[in-house]
């Protein structure tokens, strides 16, 4: 099933539509990946990167294309995909863990130290991780990105973090 | 109580009517937008999320900082801006008599009498009927939106949208972001109908998106209000399966189920329409310049096809450099150029999947203004 | 889907229009908007039609077994937003 059909990406469907990373460009820290899939009208994210790593071009509905190799996993692409549709993933953190890193725009924003529960692309929890970095400068206008650790086999899975709930109710 | 002649009329100040006055008040044009609300900038104020779109559009800038932007620009470029004002009618000889409320005095009746008239009043929100649809608690996704990032207040805490468009995706999201919980978004087509991208981040939240699912009733507590909403799957033809019905448990029903341009002054100006179901109904006939088939009527924005905000933005500029052609504050080959150069970028956006079939039908309505106005009437 | 649209199910909600009433007025020789908003008075109230007129347009193009384009659409008369007697009285004279 496509995500136009359920409204989120396999890891299948995103590996056929978007360039990943390499084996190898995983090995040398963080890098981004790019979960942007549908030919839309944006490219703010090619202006974001001052690294030259994010390509779209001309017409602005291309899909945009990382050169993992220029990417060093700042981050600040992030921030400003109104998509959400950008991470970032250090799969060499730690010998067992690894980080993903994703824009965050829900009351409270967590704080460094935290534990919460990483959820997948459909919104399920699968593990628990720290929170080991938030960063939310004015630059970001507001979408503050998280960095969570997580157990090394999630890290192509973890997306965001289970959100307070029923705060209104 | 004198009749007041001004350059350009700009009806609505969202992005299509603040763009064109900018673009016509810069080229020295004498204009003043009207708009019914309290607040200018349209649906800008309310889209509290980044925008799609190229650099030239502002994107990755939020709506609401790009309405502020937009507003800084029309008043440094001399245009006024009449709030609280309702355009009640347009009359033959170039007449348009405006309602005029104040804080500190009663409301009159004002008559402008401008040289040209952007009409950019934008659409409103369809309705669908299920059994009590008309409950208090169901409501216009845009009404939610406006409640939640405008006013500051949940419509209620546990919501089901109806429809999967853009509009329902991006104010499902808001809604959460409000601390509302999202329980399904219900879509009757088996396809979720907006961008993909706004689709992922509330499926990342845990909501479910019901495709073939369609809503049948609006239960109702002992006040009357919305308690609940039951859904049913639905056939190749849209029909409920019976059999299939389920409850969820909520407070509030929201229909995102798209728009329809607001005609009511294109129609009272005499301009000529046409039926087009792909931008939500019937649509001003209008040419590369944005006039209509009356002359002096410019049309931008989802007034002319439901879009989105940067599609309005271009449209509205082409029919603010167009109102200043007419009043020969820019000569013929400069503004053609100017246009083109719009026309460009706006080609550019209406490209990809979701694009084409709007940019194949943006061009199909001018050829058949081409055709079918063969002199245009006079307004002024 | 006609199992779920009872006669009784108000459609136009200013004028309080059922599904009922709009089938009759169409039955009663309506062939478009118009003639069902002469009729029933659906479209006429507040909002003058902005959030019923498409549900009426579906309604009356399901009875006639005709497109949605075939059906018509309401005119706009003067004033298109509910205006004072006062406020009228007042203007000069248009």
């Amino acid at each position: 099933m496509s995500i136009a059909e359920c409204g989120f990406l396999t890891y299948d469907e995103l590996k056929e539509k978007q360039t990943l990373p390499s084996d190898a460009r995983y090995s040398k820290g963080p890098v981004a990946v790019i979960e942007c899939v549908q030919e839309i009208p944006c490219n703010p994210c090619e202006a974001a990167c001052q690294f030259g790593a994010i390509h779209i071009g001309d017409p602005i509905t291309s899909l945009p294309s990382l050169t993992a190799e220029k990417c060093v996993g700042c981050g600040v692409c992030v921030s400003r995909c109104p998509g959400l549709a950008i991470f970032v993933v250090n799969k060499s953190y730690t010998k067992d863990t690894a980080t993903v890193s994703f824009p965050y725009e829900y009351e409270p924003v967590p704080k460094e130290g935290e534990v919460h529960k990483g959820l997948n692309r459909r919104g399920e929890p699968v593990c628990e991780g720290k929170i080991v970095k938030v960063l939310n400068p004015v630059s970001y206008d507001h979408t503050p990105v998280v960095t969570i650790e997580i157990p090394k086999q999630y890290a192509d899975e973890v997306r965001s973090i289970e959100r307070e709930r029923g705060k209104g109710a | 109580m004198s009749v007041k002649m001004i350059d350009v009329l700009v009806i609505g100040a969202g992005p299509a009517g603040l763009a064109a006055a900018i673009e016509a008040a810069k080229l020295s044009a004498s204009v003043i937008i009207a708009d019914l609300n309290m607040k200018p900038g349209g649906q800008l104020f309310k889209q509290i999320h980044k925008f799609f779109g190229s650099s030239a559009h502002h994107s990755g800038s939020r709506g609401i900082d790009i309405g502020r932007m937009l507003l800084n620009e029309a008043e440094e470029a001399g245009v006024e801006i009449w709030l609280k004002s309702t355009v009640t009618g347009i009359f033959p000889g170039g007449k348009v008599s405006i309602e005029r409320e104040y804080d500190d005095r009663d409301a009159e009746l004002v008559t402008l009498h401008p040289k040209e008239v952007v009409i950019a009043t934008g659409a409103s929100e369809n309705a669908i009927r299920f059994k009590n649809w008309t409950a208090p608690g169901v409501m216009g996704a845009g009404a939610a939106q406006t409640m939640v990032n405008v006013n500051h207040v949940r419509p209620g805490n546990k919501v089901v949208m109806l429809g999967s468009g853009n509009v329902g995706l991006i104010v499902s999201y808001q809604l959460m972001q409000a601390g509302c919980d999202v329980k399904a978004l219900v879509e009757a087509a088996p396809k979720i109908g907006g961008y993909a991208v706004h689709a992922a981040k509330i499926r990342r939240a845990g909501v479910p998106i019901l495709l073939r699912h369609t809503i049948i009733e609006a239960k109702t507590g002992q006040d009357g209000s919305v308690c609940g909403c039951v859904t049913a799957e639905v056939n190749e033809h849209f029909a409920p399966i019976p059999g299939t019905e389920e409850t969820i448990d909520c407070d509030v029903i929201t229909i995102a189920a798209g728009l329809k341009p607001t005609m009511d002054l294109i129609k009272l100006a005499g301009c000529e329409l046409t039926y087009d179901a792909l931008f939500g109904g019937y649509v001003p006939l209008h040419s590369e310049k944005m006039e209509t088939s009356v002359r002096g009527i410019f049309v931008a924005g989802d007034s002319t096809g439901v879009e989105e905000a940067n599609t309005a933005l271009d449209e509205g500029r082409i029919a603010g450099i167009s109102a200043a052609e007419g009043l020969g504050l820019i000569s013929e080959t400069e503004a053609a150029d100017r246009r083109t150069e719009i026309w460009r970028r706006l080609d550019s956006l209406r490209m990809g999947p979701f694009g084409e079939r709007r940019r194949t039908e943006k061009n199909h309505l001018i050829e058949l203004y081409h055709e079918s106005v063969k002199e245009q009437k006079a307004f002024a | 889907m006609s199992n779920y649209l009872d006669d009784d199910m108000i459609v136009c909600r200013c004028e309080e229009v059922t599904v009922g009433e709009i089938r009759e007025a169409v039955r009663d020789g309506a062939k478009d908007v118009v003639g069902v908003k002469r009729r029933t008075r659906a479209g006429m109230g507040l909002c003058q039609g902005r959030t019923c007129e498409k549900m009426v347009m579906a309604i009356i193009a399901q009875e006639l077994d005709k497109r949605t384009d075939q059906v018509g659409t309401s005119s706009a008369r003067p004033p298109v937003r509910p205006l004072t007697f006062g406020e009228l009285a007042d203007a000069e004279v248009i």
